[in-house]
């Protein structure tokens, strides 16, 4: 083996790797248990795997990308670092005041997310910069020890430092990280003006705090992991996944860890990508499900939308708004509690209704037989024969198909009159319902129209409800794709190096000093390019230059690519027409007569994209007959229908199948509706054609 | 609870109503973002309603404030009774008003509504309310003395006849409204709410066979009017009573609150009289405003879950008698009345803790604090709302949280947009420890926000100040909150409620009252006790 690349993906209950031989084009897969505490154990129990079922040699891996759900869990269980908070003197509280508003307006016991930093540590320093920049207060510099004596005497490990119109003078801020490394080269420091330079001051202090608060672990993390590879003789490149799709080092993950929030999902998206890119689907609704939500994401024109807007450690899962507001770049993905665990029941308006509340894994769906009695997702699948009793997970946990259709009659068919089947239908319908619902919204708000989206489906319950939700969107087609199971870590290995710089810059079109906007992106480009060149090996770069903009007196922006080469009034009308367009695609009319506002200019420079082929190895034995057998499976239209079951690994390629049908394979089952046809591509991926 | 036998079944339903719910949501979204009243796009100061052809709200935007509810098919109702009677629309009409008594109790709020046909007849009506930039009159705030001097007043009338826009219409917006592309701007999104609403409704008619509303819209309102009865039931039959002062101008001349609940089987209905009769600022409430702003806690209480629409309100009436603070009638200026309706909630929870005792919270610092700011900043007119919160009542197993917003819904402006926006700059804004009622649960904190002119020129600013020099109640023997209150530096006398103007170099500080404690003190757990030193929360 040579040219060798590991993907390794740390999600809640399995670490997943893919192994790709650039050489020989050989793919292997692998799945650890995540260990708690920590959870490089579990990688170097899955890399053992890799050795000893595909010889793997750590010293000879090329690259290693990884991704983890550490920063999202530290957050969610409240286990950073002591972190103290610097901010100008009288607004100490902002970070615990917020914006004031409820997330849920019925609901008179709901509870705010408490700040990540109480308000013992938090500390003001007399200092005052305008909106312009200027300083109107200096900042004195007496008061820097007073952050000493609380540093020392709460044996804080992270100090963040968000002072007031810091995106227009970073000079306060410096000044303190400066006195701040001098004096205390022990402790993290993370300035605002480095993390998130953009105006909204609570949301810039929670980005900052949250970036202080969890970068002591990010830190001691990536180290353990550092040293723990180098002791086996690891040489090769480390690189971290963040929330945007890119790539990044490294040092660049210890400086900015809440990059790395949304690293595994935004794997799964750059996996739909490349697979996207290889099957020439330009649009495709990346669909995601397992035991708790279903997600979504959307690539157009071959590439990943991005949203600005994000929330961690939410009080409550899907309520926007009862959450941490993070402003960083990840995937836009929707995210609803839809999942294999989602609990079915009738609500007091005799309406039944699924989710967002799930039976996670312990006592799990009725049918895990561990004591659950509620009806959930994976219960109707079973009962509508969509999933096979003996085969879950591979066939390594038995289903009780007695225990589903109790639950379910007791739960759901009673109450409503209905039979067993006819209120599994009903659950199966209501969890597509609405997942398409939300993907509906989700893409019409884009202005872009659903039926021109093909879905890709993975997740352990994707696959399952794929078809019918594929349905509703009237999508085309569907790729269920190879390594369905461990699309994150396989989507690792083929996203870019990037480095995105971004510049808050609140002006009118008409009022730019176009010399200053050229001068600020050059050196963003450059920065960029830097970065780029140092860690991809690569001069061939992809720059990318966007600005948020909105009609002045709006509070919404719109993401616009700035023309290419040096800017000038010259191409007023060519920025003007690029946002009317897109304006228009979204709300259907243009506001002529109010003129336009340039907010947030974002520069991005990317790596080559790096490809693979895909051959897979499996360990599996091929079958020369793919037929493994019949079984009974409900369908809204027919009722119960004799269904051929297929097992993936024994399918041939290119052999046009007619639905419905039903396809096994170890991760997950591949339900194929009424007038479908599948089948296997040269790549191994499941195509169906709706 | 079957609905089998209908032609529709349950399961069906309820896919049909979530997608009923969000085409309202949709097309609120859009709204949303293409809005420049910072109310509407910060504060969901907006809502967007579905109704069958009678008028009858089938779905409602989610995340709307209290104040809209019920008030679109109370209009709808209006139009088709005493405007146009169902015979007088046509495809690609758009009514607009902005009728106080129609709408939503003041003229800001704008009503817009349309009609949905389906093979040439009318099947529904989609509306929506926002809170539009400015109307003309006085600025906005309780500063005018009568109802016209609170600026433009739209009649029910056609904003678009069969898709053509009424350009005298139009016309005399713009010439009577500050910022008035701003203000047309708003109306224009409103009404391309409407069309993508209906654009989506057809749609998923036609992907259901669907020819009309009529049975999907009584099985929602059946549905949710027996689920709101079912919830009332379980409470204690009784007439619950309660008083409740409020600060009125803030210099003596106060208003006084009664209210008597009665509930009795399935039903509620809310009785004021006895309170204040219209005030002479112009914080007074017309009834639809009474109603929202009393239903709204109600809800709450009894069954949050339960989807806004006409099921869910049948239960629930509400009387003040007519020339009263609750029921004022013309010519009574109204502009601030959301400082009026703000405090219901206290009158409605101190009347529900004898009935529903752990279903309730104390009293919040509220009504939501606003200023408004008007000038020239750069050569231009600026017109600046900006809101402040005070602290939220304990809750039984809760202590309240602090500053946050209650019962209406609105984001603070953030201090740099801010300071951006116009010639201020913000000099604090912190918690305000000792303001929380204490008690077994405690109320959350107030705050201190302060301002200073940092321009060449005098601003224009109205101020809306509450719970001056009256606290939030504390709820079953806990305490009061602390009250609120002002400063003028250099000092000077500063109105709590109206018109003035800051000065170059002057400096306003905003100090917001703290929310009410719920149970005796002597109930609080040690720890709490602790946790509230260590913190600061308490000196």
């Amino acid at each position: 083996m040579s040219k060798l690349k590991l993907g390794i993906d740390i999600g809640g209950t399995f670490t997943d790797f893919v192994l790709y031989d650039e050489k020989s084009e050989g793919i292997f897969f692998a799945k650890s248990l995540t260990t708690y505490p920590d959870p490089t154990n579990g990688i170097f129990n899955g890399i053992e795997e890799l050795e000893k079922r595909f010889g793997l040699d750590i010293s000879k891996v090329e690259t290693i990308v990884h991704g983890t759900t550490l920063v999202t869990n530290a957050i969610i269980e409240r286990k950073g670092a002591k972190t103290a908070l610097v901010s100008t003197r009288g607004f100490e509280d902002v970070l615990e005041i917020g914006r004031e508003l409820r997330y849920d307006i019925y609901d008179l016991f709901l509870t705010m997310p408490k700040p990540l930093i109480s308000r013992d540590l938090r500390i003001g320093i007399t200092e005052r910069v305008d909106t312009h920049g200027n300083v109107v207060t200096p900042l004195r510099k007496s008061e820097l020890a007073s952050i000493s004596q609380l540093i020392e005497k709460e044996d804080v490990q992270a100090v963040a430092v968000c002072l007031l119109n810091s995106f227009a003078n970073v000079e306060h801020e410096q000044t303190i990280g400066k006195y701040l490394a001098k004096h205390h080269p022990e402790v993290s420091i993370s300035l605002s003006s480095n993390i998130m330079p953009e105006i909204r001051e609570y949301e810039r202090s929670s980005a900052t705090a949250m970036n202080a608060y969890v970068q002591p672990l990010t830190d001691q993390y990536l180290d353990r992991l550092k040293q723990k590879l180098n002791h086996k003789n690891f040489t090769g490149q480390l690189l971290i996944m963040i929330s945007n799709g890119s790539l990044t080092t490294l040092e660049g993950a210890i400086k900015i860890p809440i990059h790395l929030l949304e690293s595994g999902p935004a794997g799964g998206s750059m996996a739909g990508v490349f697979i996207g890119n290889k099957l020439k689907y330009k649009n495709l609704l990346c669909f995601d499900m397992g035991g708790t939500t279903a997600k979504a994401s959307l690539i157009h024109e071959g590439k990943p939308e991005i949203t600005h807007h994000f929330e961690a450690g939410r009080v409550k899962r899907f309520k926007k708004g009862s959450g941490l507001p993070v402003r960083i770049p990840v995937i836009d993905m929707i995210e609803i509690g839809a999942g294999g665990g989602s609990i079915a029941r009738v609500n007091e308006l005799g309406l039944l209704t699924v989710g967002p509340d799930s039976a996670s894994s312990t006592p799990g769906p009725a049918c895990y037989n561990l004591g659950g009695t509620e009806a959930t997702v994976t219960d109707a699948d079973l009962v509508l024969g969509y999933l096979n009793e003996s085969y879950f997970l591979g066939g390594t946990m038995q289903l009780s198909r007695q225990k589903a259709v109790e639950a379910i009659r007791n739960t759901i068919a009673k109450p409503l009159g209905i039979s067993v089947e006819e209120a599994a239908m009903g659950v199966h319908r209501i969890v597509n319902e609405n997942m398409a619902n939300a993907a509906r919204v989700h893409i019409l708000e884009k202005g872009m129209d659903p039926r021109h989206f093909s879905m890709m489906a993975f997740g352990g319950a994707g696959p399952v409800h794929a078809f019918g939700v594929a349905r509703l969107l009237n999508a085309p087609s569907m790729i269920i794709p190879v390594g369905a199971g461990v699309a994150s870590a396989l989507g690792f290995l083929v996203s870019p190096v990037a480095f995105e710089k971004i510049h808050s810059h609140i002006k009118l079109l008409d009022d730019l000093d176009w010399n200053y906007v050229n001068d600020f992106l050059a050196e963003m480009t450059q920065l960029g390019n830097r970065f780029v060149t140092d860690n991809s090996k690569e001069k061939n770069h992809e720059i990318s230059r966007v600005v948020d903009m909105r009609y002045e007196g709006q509070g919404h922006e719109i993401t616009i690519e700035v023309p290419d080469g040096v800017l000038s009034a010259d191409l007023k009308e060519e920025i003007k027409s690029r946002f009317e367009k897109e304006y228009t695609l979204r709300y259907s009319r243009i506001i002529s007569e109010v003129p336009l506002e340039m907010v947030t200019w974002r520069v991005q420079v990317k790596g080559p994209t790096p490809s693979i082929e895909i051959v897979q190895k499996s360990d599996a034995v091929d079958k020369t007959i793919a037929i493994k057998g019949q079984r009974k499976a409900y369908f809204k239209e027919t009722g119960y229908l004799n269904c051929n079951v297929y097992d993936r690994y024994s399918l041939r390629a290119n052999e046009k199948i007619n639905g419905p049908a039903i396809i096994e394979e170890k991760e997950s089952t591949v339900i194929v509706g009424l007038n479908g046809t599948f089948y296997l591509d040269k790549d191994k991926n499941i195509i169906i054609e709706m | 609870m079957s609905l089998i036998d209908q032609k529709i079944d349950s399961i069906s339903l309820s896919i049909l109503w979530s997608r009923l719910i969000s085409i309202v949501d949709e097309a609120g979204t859009t709204l949303q973002r293409t809005s420049f009243s910072t109310v509407t796009r910060e504060s969901n100061d907006f809502a967007v309603v579905l109704m069958d052809a009678h008028g009858r709200a089938i779905a409602q935007s989610s995340i709307s404030v209290p104040s809209f509810l019920g008030v679109i098919p109370m209009l709808t109702k209006a139009l088709i009774k005493d405007y146009f009677p169902l015979d007088q629309w046509e495809e690609g009409d758009v009514v607009m008003t902005n009728n106080p008594w129609l709408c939503a109790g003041h003229k800001p709020d704008i009503g817009i509504v349309s009609p949905i046909f389906h093979n040439d007849s009318i099947i529904g009506f989609i509306g929506t309310i926002a809170h539009s930039p400015d109307m003309g009159g006085v600025l906005w705030g309780a500063g005018a003395r009568d109802l016209y001097e609170e600026g433009l007043m739209v009649p029910p009338t056609k904003l678009y006849i069969k898709g053509v826009p009424n350009e005298t219409l139009f016309n005399i917006i713009d010439h009577n409204v500050r910022a008035s592309r701003q203000t047309l701007g708003d109306i224009k999104a409103q009404v391309a709410a409407n069309t993508q609403g209906i654009k989506s409704l057809k749609n998923l008619m036609h992907e259901n066979d669907m020819t009309d509303l009529e049975e999907v819209s009584d099985l929602i309102i059946n549905a949710s009017e027996k689920a709101m009865r079912e919830a009332i039931t379980k409470a204690p039959d009784g007439n619950y009573k309660y008083t409740y002062e409020t600060d009125g101008d803030g210099l003596g001349t106060g208003c006084h609150f009664e209210i008597d609940v009665e509930i009795k089987g399935s039903n509620i209905s809310v009785d004021y009289t006895g309170t204040s009769g219209q005030h002479p600022l112009s914080i007074n409430a017309v009834l639809n405003y009474t109603y929202a702003y009393t239903a709204y806690p109600i809800k709450c209480a009894f069954s949050p879950e339960v989807p806004n629409n006409d099921g869910a309100f049948k239960p629930i009436k509400v009387w003040a008698p007519e020339g009263s603070l609750l029921n004022a009638q013309k010519p009574a200026p109204l502009g601030a009345r959301n400082i009026t309706g703000n405090m219901l909630h206290s009158v409605v929870f101190g009347a529900l803790a004898q009935a529903i005792p752990d279903k309730v919270q104390a009293d919040c610092g509220s009504a939501c604090w606003c200023v408004v700011l008007n000038g020239t900043h750069k050569g231009e007119e600026y017109v600046e709302y900006f809101f402040l919160n005070g602290g939220y009542g304990a809750r039984p197993g809760l202590d309240g949280e602090h500053v946050l917003s209650f019962p209406t819904n609105v984001a603070n402006v953030p201090i740099e947009v801010l300071e951006n926006d116009v010639p201020v700059m913000v000099t604090q804004k912190c918690l305000l420890p000792d303001t929380a009622g204490q008690g077994q649960y405690r109320g959350g904190l107030g705050q201190r926000f302060g301002f200073k002119n940092i321009g060449e020129e005098s601003i224009n600013i109205s101020l809306l100040t509450e719970k001056t020099v009256t606290a939030a109640q504390g709820l079953l023997q806990g305490e009061n909150g602390a009250m609120g209150g002002y400063q003028i530096i250099p000092e000077r006398t500063f109105p709590a409620k109206g018109l003035d103007k800051l000065h170059p170099g002057e400096e306003l500080i905003l100090t917001l009252p703290g929310g009410a404690g719920y149970g005796p003190v002597s109930k609080r757990k040690q720890s709490a006790i602790q946790m509230d030193k260590k913190l600061g929360y308490v000196s």
